[in-house]
């Protein structure tokens, strides 16, 4: 489905004058494969949300290749690859003064069919269909706007699906249902890539991946990585408050 | 009759494609085209001739008055002077606007200027937009001024806009607010190539209980030009909002200019501004639902200026 070959990710040392250059993702491989719920995990600042954006193509790759469907994608832009069927939920989701969560669906899903939007509505079951008029702007509180992002995402129906730290802002009792509802869009013929902290999110994962300094430290269920996880958590506290990739982490 | 060229005007200005239903005048190269009154509606020109006096009995209510004004006649300008009196406990809608289709090289334009008495717990809602097409050089210029006079417990919404082709905009917009009334004005300005708008806001908030919200959306493209000027003046306890957003693409200019003058303790008066290109964010956003760069950009100014 999706495989990482070689694949570097290199920008500059954010508090470093001399533009020392840092591989924020330094030489991953990876192989992706249909039907399974990955939840990709590990320190502030070891490249999860960066490796996301890479294969979303928000972010260009320095070097090595993303097959997707024995195709290389590296090189393609966000929208060739949205069209080729992945989907991305942002960990801040994007707001709009003038466009609706309706008008995001109407994109997502290339209709303004009325029913089409609220059978969306009522299979992502997290969005009440008040929020299908409401604008995208900055009145939504967090917790909304997440839904909504994750809706869209849904909406567009996607083969790979990748979703950043998909529960922040989400009420404690939304964030069941949320992981339910992710196993449930995974259907045999699809990979769904979750980036998050959250225990209910590792729980529901067929793999575990733990990054840590742009390296991929693990790979394998949950048990067994529970102790590189606290590992991980102690030694690199220092890391968590410099960096480009913790400010990002932090926004 | 109504030509080919008249309808297309009238079709983007005011949404028309044919006569409208109930009072209406439609004023053509300077002269009055078609008029229709109601039972409930008077139209009639003003004393000096130069425009109309738009009369709507108190009472009135879900009933509209079209009053769209096209021009096509090469190296006219066109000065009209409309009054609007909305009697008390009526809510009306006036749908104004003024599309020119500019030929030659010759420049052609209009100024018009509104002046509206909103009556006791009247409610207005007002919709003006200003298109300019034509092959022809020639400079299209549009000033509308507005005046609003509200009483007691009146409300007025405006909407007001500059779609596109306008060469020069010299807009402003006044307003005196009586106790417990309500004014909300949305102002939309797109231009481009080497156009340029002008848009200046007097708000007063004169009566005690008033309130006014400014709208203001401005999309500079090309090397065109646009400066915003509001003012809020609160004279009693009121409260005011004034929020400006532009959006610069290629290389135009912008100059927001609010201010916010509490004459009385118990003003509350806010505002927000901001002034930049498309958020990064939110194109990023739109080509992974699978937009290109282009459509993206398109559907937020058009979600922008909705």
């Amino acid at each position: 489905m999706l495989e990482l070959k070689k694949l570097y990710f290199t920008a500059q040392n954010s508090n470093d004058e001399n533009g020392t250059l840092r591989n924020i993702i330094d030489g991953m491989d990876f192989h992706f494969e249909r039907g399974k719920f990955y939840a990709i995990t590990g320190p502030n600042g070891s490249g999860k949300t960066t490796l996301a954006k890479l294969i979303m193509g928000i972010h260009p790759v320095t070097s090595g290749s993303i097959i997707f469907q024995g195709k290389d994608i590296a090189s393609l832009s966000i929208t060739e690859r949205a069209k080729l069927g992945i989907a991305y939920s942002f960990q801040q989701p994007a707001r709009f003064k003038g466009i609706t969560f309706r008008d995001l669906l109407s994109i997502a899903t290339g209709t303004d069919e009325e029913k089409v939007f609220l059978d969306i509505v009522s299979r992502v079951g997290i969005c009440p269909l008040s929020f299908l008029d409401k604008e995208i702007d900055s009145t939504l509180s967090g917790g909304e706007i997440k839904k909504i992002e994750l809706a869209t995402t849904i909406a567009a129906n996607p083969t790979l699906a990748i979703y950043d730290e998909p529960d922040t802002g989400i009420d404690l009792w939304t964030i069941r249902p949320m992981v339910n509802l992710l196993k449930k869009e995974l259907t045999p013929d699809k990979t769904t890539i979750v980036v998050s902290h959250n225990k209910s999110f590792l729980d529901a994962a067929d793999v575990i991946i733990i990054l840590s300094h742009g390296k991929i430290a693990y790979t394998g269920n949950l048990n067994d990585a529970l102790p590189l996880l606290n590992d991980l958590s102690i030694c690199t506290y220092h890391q968590k408050i410099e960096g480009i990739e913790n400010a990002e982490c932090f926004r | 009759m109504l030509s080919a060229l008249d309808k297309t005007l009238l079709k983007t200005v005011a949404d028309l494609e044919s006569l409208p239903q109930g009072a209406y005048n439609i004023r053509k190269n300077g002269k009055l085209l078609h008029r229709e009154v109601s039972a409930n509606i008077n139209i009639e020109t003003n004393a000096d001739g130069t425009g109309i006096v738009v009369i709507i009995k108190p009472g009135t209510k879900n009933e509209s008055v079209h009053i769209p004004v096209i021009l096509s006649q090469a190296g006219l300008y066109d000065v009209v002077h409309n009054s609007f009196i909305i009697g008390e406990n009526s809510d009306v809608t006036i749908i104004a606007g003024c599309g020119i289709h500019c030929g030659s090289s010759e420049a052609e334009g209009h100024a018009g200027i509104h002046d509206f008495h909103v009556g006791k717990k009247a409610k207005v809602t007002y919709v003006e937009k200003h298109f300019a097409m034509g092959e022809g050089k020639g400079k299209r210029t549009l000033n509308p001024t507005t005046k609003v006079f509200l009483e007691e417990g009146a409300t007025a919404e405006m909407e007001l806009t500059q779609i596109s082709g306008v060469d020069e905009a010299n807009r402003l917009n006044e307003a005196e607010l009586g106790p417990d009334s309500f004014l909300f004005i949305t102002e939309r300005v797109l231009t481009e190539g080497n156009q340029s708008a002008l848009s200046t806001n007097n708000v007063i908030l004169q009566g005690s209980g008033s309130r006014a919200n400014m709208i203001s959306r401005s999309v500079i493209k090309g090397n065109s030009k646009q400066i915003f000027h509001a003012s809020m003046d609160a004279r009693n306890k009121c409260f005011g909002h004034i929020e400006c957003d532009a959006i610069i693409m290629d290389n135009g200019t912008n100059e927001t200019i609010p201010a916010l003058k509490a004459l009385h303790p118990d003003a509350e008066l806010t505002h927000e501004a901001s002034i930049g290109k498309i958020a990064n964010d939110q194109l990023t956003k739109l080509m992974s639902l699978g937009l290109t760069y282009d459509q993206a950009v398109n559907r937020i100014i058009q979600g922008f200026l909705k």
